[in-house]
């Protein structure tokens, strides 16, 4: 049996889609229970809901063999993990946002506001910008307008948060779309089950694609 | 800040009891194995220069160790791999020897920055085992059939796998994109964690691609038996990649000769350590640990960095990954001395009851004295 640890919230509904479509059913009723892991209606495979930055933390461990999560939450996890699919689903990115009437800093310090630490960091030290990074957790978009940071590194679906608070896209740093993940050993030791998840998946994603 | 003193410091921890014996147990099993083989026990210094690390495992890895300066300035580490050092022996101490040298060691190493999330230790135990001054495929599998051995000691048999590669293959594809450095450890990066769809994007984008139809695609699940080698001699054009797949595929022939197919898998999307290997590269993973829990390769550069250039081919295991998972399950019996039950040993006067200890333990009998807690 292989455990996927699926990404709760916005990912969720998408993966379990996608995973319908390449025929691995879970019920309504397990779905509908408080359960945090349950057994699709095979019982080849059991899904674990976890919280979308947890997802790596399970695989990397082996504790799932596979997971869904986002490439943004790959990027900022650094974890070391295998990811052979694109699953096409929640595309999106990840960019630089900032007031759309830009204050002038003259500090030669760029304050960034985040829940990308590691990504904003990377991005701004390969342009060699020095940069003080506020690591929050939500609301991100409401540190500039309070004067908090001069901008902001964040996910970008349809920008209509970014427009409502009064804020532009002044930059994209890389796109992110769900990705399927796989643990190292799982990989291996698992390779025929694993493989034939990868078949299925793909053949789906196709099928979605020559839809839309 | 105040910190108690009761803290330990992060990924350090302490063995006892059962686990402490198992590990124990387990470290004289495999070091059994080695010396079955022949390979002789090796101490290395477990503070070395700096340098000696830089030079033997590259900057990346050596980086990660605990540092410190020596009273003359020099820069020391806690040994963060014991390969090196062997390998500066042998250039060195072991110059006027025989070919080649068999040494096998049991080490702790000790890494500052972990490489992984899930790798939290930052002290582990090494066993390990070096071929030095033997370059053939035999040599190669004279190691294999070490670790294999050792596998099947610990009662793993069946629930292991050991995954093959030779850089060459690898090194022939960059070769026949005509990659510069950086695009070349990009690839690897893409080829390493199978990201088929950004190693798409990254071959579209080199000039040669038209020359490369399918093999983005492919390159990432390379993974099989022997028909893995056929599928990729289709896609690969240059000698440096057929010579590589020759090598493989003469090695694979053995290892189906020995009835081993089922345990091995060349996986030639196993791109990690190319900078330090020189030919066949390998990994250990076992059923019930989330990483491997062992690899090694050819390292046929890392002695000319002492002075004599020589092949070289050896592997390591994790000791604490493999405690771990022979705890969890109950696979390994340790063979040898049964545990005795303890004889309690008690008398009216000290000397008496020290008397009778002694006259035990000269009959071999495993004693616990009667010493009253405070």
């Amino acid at each position: 049996m292989l455990t996927i640890a699926l990404a709760k919230g916005r990912m969720q509904d998408a993966a379990l889609g996608l995973l319908k479509r390449a025929g691995i059913r879970v019920s309504d009723e397990a779905l509908a229970s408080r359960r945090l892991a349950i057994e699709d209606e095979s019982g080849r495979y059991r899904f674990i809901f976890v919280k979308p930055a947890d997802v790596p933390v399970y695989v990397e461990h082996g504790i799932a063999d596979c997971g869904v999560v986002g490439r943004d939450v790959l990027l900022e996890a650094g974890a070391d993990l295998l990811q052979p699919l694109d699953l096409g689903i929640n595309r999106c990115r990840i960019a630089v946002a900032a007031l759309s009437e830009a204050r002038k800093n003259d500090s030669g310090m760029l304050h960034v506001a985040t829940k990308y630490p590691r990504v904003a960091a990377a991005h701004f030290g390969a342009r060699g910008v020095p940069v003080e990074i506020i690591e929050l957790s939500g609301s991100v978009e409401l540190a500039p307008v309070l004067g908090l940071a001069d901008c902001i590194v964040d996910l970008v679906e349809t920008g209509r948060t970014l427009k409502e608070n009064g804020l532009a896209v002044v930059e994209t740093i890389t796109e992110s779309t769900g990705r399927l993940v796989v643990n190292r050993a799982s990989y291996q030791l698992k390779a025929a089950e694993v493989s034939e998840l990868i078949e299925k998946l793909s053949k789906a994603v196709a099928e979605e694609r020559a839809k839309a | 800040m105040f910190e108690p003193l009761s803290k330990i410091p992060g990924g350090m921890r302490y063995y006892f009891g059962a686990e402490a014996r198992l590990r124990r147990a387990v470290e004289n099993a495999v070091m059994s194995v080695f010396d079955g083989w022949s390979y002789e026990e090796i101490a290395t210094p477990s503070v070395d220069y700096y340098a000696l690390f830089e030079r033997g495992m590259g900057h990346a890895e050596a980086h990660r160790a605990f540092r410190f300066t020596d009273t003359d300035g020099r820069m020391l580490a806690l040994r963060p791999d014991v390969t090196s050092s062997v390998a500066r022996a042998a250039a060195t101490l072991f110059a006027e020897r025989t070919r080649p040298l068999r040494f096998c060691y049991a080490a702790s190493v000790f890494r500052q920055l972990p490489r992984t999330h899930a790798e939290w230790r930052r002290q582990s135990r090494q066993l390990g085992c070096e071929l030095i001054g033997a370059g053939s495929g035999e040599a190669d599998m004279e190691v294999l059939a070490m670790a294999v051995e050792v596998l099947e000691r610990l009662g793993l048999a069946g629930v292991y796998r050991i995954t093959l590669n030779c850089v060459g293959v690898f090194n022939g594809v960059a070769e026949q994109l005509a990659l510069d450095g950086a695009a070349r450890e990009r690839m690897r990066q893409l080829i390493d964690t199978r990201d088929a769809a950004e190693l798409e994007r990254f071959i579209e984008g080199c000039a040669s691609a038209n020359t490369t139809d399918g093999l983005a695609a492919r390159l990432t699940r390379l993974t099989g038996k022997r028909e893995t080698l056929e599928e990729a001699r289709a896609l690969m054009t240059s000698a440096r990649s057929a010579a590589a797949l020759d090598a493989l595929e003469k090695l694979w022939g053995v290892i189906e000769s020995l009835g081993l197919s089922e345990a091995f898998e060349i996986d030639l999307a196993d791109v990690s350590g190319l900078d330090y290997y020189t030919g066949l590269v390998f990994k250990i993973y076992v059923a019930g640990a989330g990483a491997r829990v062992g690899g090694g390769g050819r390292y046929d550069e890392l002695t000319a960095n002492f002075g004599r250039r020589e092949p070289a081919v050896g592997f390591v295991l994790d000791l604490d990954a493999l405690t771990d998972l022979l705890a969890r399950g109950n696979n390994f019996e340790p063979d040898g001395v049964p545990q005795l039950q303890a004889a309690m040993v008690e008398g009216s006067s000290e000397a008496g009851a020290f008397q009778d200890a002694r006259r035990r333990r000269a009959r071999g009998e495993k004693i616990r004295l009667g010493t009253r807690a405070e």
